[in-house]
């Protein structure tokens, strides 16, 4: 039965979706349906009543005129079909692809960490080695740390690559692939969006230790070590927000639906300026530290870079 | 089986005089033109369909919504007056046709070879 229900959606695919056409859909279905249960109770098989009534279900050629879809039928081939084969894949790479970059991205987060944890502990005297000894082993951190991240960036993004296409251009899937796509995202969107409204709290919570900490402690240290904590809980957040949206985003784009449009047209564009703004952000916030050794203080960057990013997005976007 | 282009201009013919005296539905009318024609002429479902929204279109059929046995919503067609004056019309055109066409066809008994 899912054949034919199959089938004629695959001979609709791609038809503008007005009363007449539904409604003819619907009766054909009917017809065939009717067809098929007679068929069956005859004694026929699955597989010969399918054929019987495929073959006699007739062409679309026929409709088109009654219908006045007449050139809808004859251009409704131009748009590329994506396989069932490659909608498949590509929701597979995503599903593999997205806690990498989540790791590197944690990765990144959490560099500064080490340096920061160090500091503090020297602040409330708890190791009392040199300061710049300990600068030295939290930088060496913070590099292998990006470096890493590095790595993982440049090893999983080129996996996705391939389907770059997918935001660029219009597209149609079939009938079965449509299904599983809307099936998947389905079994996906709770898991989405239980990880947004965790993230979010966890973001609002980021900041308390920094604001409460020095109110409770007057030292020198606990702001540093405060941050440290912000710093691991937002990790956290965006680690979860990343690693599972990858399949959310994929089935979205292959469904072509929310902010697929917007993508299509300025997709370039967005992409060189958060390069060039992500790398300029990094140099900035390495650049002031070194040069000011205010690395207690510099990482706030990262929030406000994240949130003047939002803005640009919305800038290009429009 | 007769091949849908010798046959398309009396489809029109065949929906209508089944629904001559009872309204019936889409796999009702198939159902009955293969059975009364011996499985010799089955009518495919996109010619079926487009011939009801020809009809319709021309006010010689009309059609309601009804349900079928598990519940699911199935359309329905009935004759209009228009429809019984052209199906008569339509029967009077075949008797000329095949009268004429007939005076085309060998006889066993003509045929050179019998």
């Amino acid at each position: 039965m899912e054949t034919i229900r199959n089938y004629l959606e695959n001979m609709f695919l791609g038809l503008p979706l007005t009363d007449d056409i539904i409604a003819a859909k619907e009766e054909l279905l009917g017809m065939m349906e009717d067809k098929y249960q007679e068929l069956k109770n005859e004694g026929k098989t699955e597989n010969e009543a399918i054929g019987i009534v495929i073959s006699e279900f007739g062409n679309l050629d026929e409709l088109a005129e009654t219908l006045g879809i007449k050139a809808t039928v004859k251009q409704k081939t131009e748009l590329p079909i994506v396989s069932y084969e490659r909608a498949e894949q590509y929701i597979e790479e995503a599903r593999a692809v997205a806690p990498k970059t989540a790791l590197g991205v944690w990765l990144c987060i959490m560099s500064p960490t080490v340096l920061l944890t160090l500091l503090g502990l020297y602040g409330i005297k708890l190791i009392s080695v040199r300061e710049d000894f300990l600068v030295a082993i939290g930088l060496i951190c913070i590099i292998v740390f990006v470096a890493i991240a590095v790595s993982i960036f440049i090893r999983y993004s080129g996996k996705l690559d391939e389907y770059e296409d997918l935001q660029e251009i219009a597209f149609k899937l079939d009938y079965k692939t449509e299904q599983m796509v809307s099936e998947v995202w389905a079994q996906e969107k709770p898991n989405y969006s239980s990880a947004v409204s965790s993230s979010v709290i966890a973001y609002i919570i980021s900041g308390l230790p920094v604001i409460v900490s020095p109110l409770l402690i007057e030292n020198e240290g606990i702001p540093v070590l405060a941050v440290v904590v912000t710093l691991t809980i937002v990790a956290f957040a965006t680690y979860n927000l990343i690693s599972k949206g990858g399949v959310n985003e994929a089935c979205k784009v292959l469904l072509q639906v929310e902010d697929y449009e917007i993508k299509k047209k300025s997709n370039k564009t967005y992409k060189v300026v958060s390069q060039v703004y992500w790398l300029l952000a990094v140099a900035i916030y390495l650049g002031y530290s070194f040069i000011t050794n205010n690395w207690h203080i510099s990482w706030i960057i990262w929030p406000v870079a994240g949130v003047l990013f939002g803005a640009i997005k919305i800038i290009i976007l429009r | 089986m007769i091949s849908s282009d010798v046959i398309r201009g009396y489809n029109d013919t065949m929906i209508l005089y089944l629904l001559f005296h009872k309204p019936s539905y889409g796999y009702e009318i198939s159902k009955q033109i293969r059975i009364m024609t011996d499985e010799k002429y089955v009518i495919k479902e996109t010619t079926l369909y487009s011939a009801f929204k020809r009809l319709e279109a021309n006010g010689l059929i009309d059609s309601f919504a009804g349900t079928k046995t598990n519940g699911k919503p199935r359309t329905y067609y009935r004759i209009t007056d228009d429809g019984r004056k052209y199906y008569k019309e339509k029967c009077d055109e075949w008797k000329v046709t095949q009268e004429v066409v007939e005076k085309f066809i060998l006889k066993e008994n003509e045929d050179g070879n019998n």
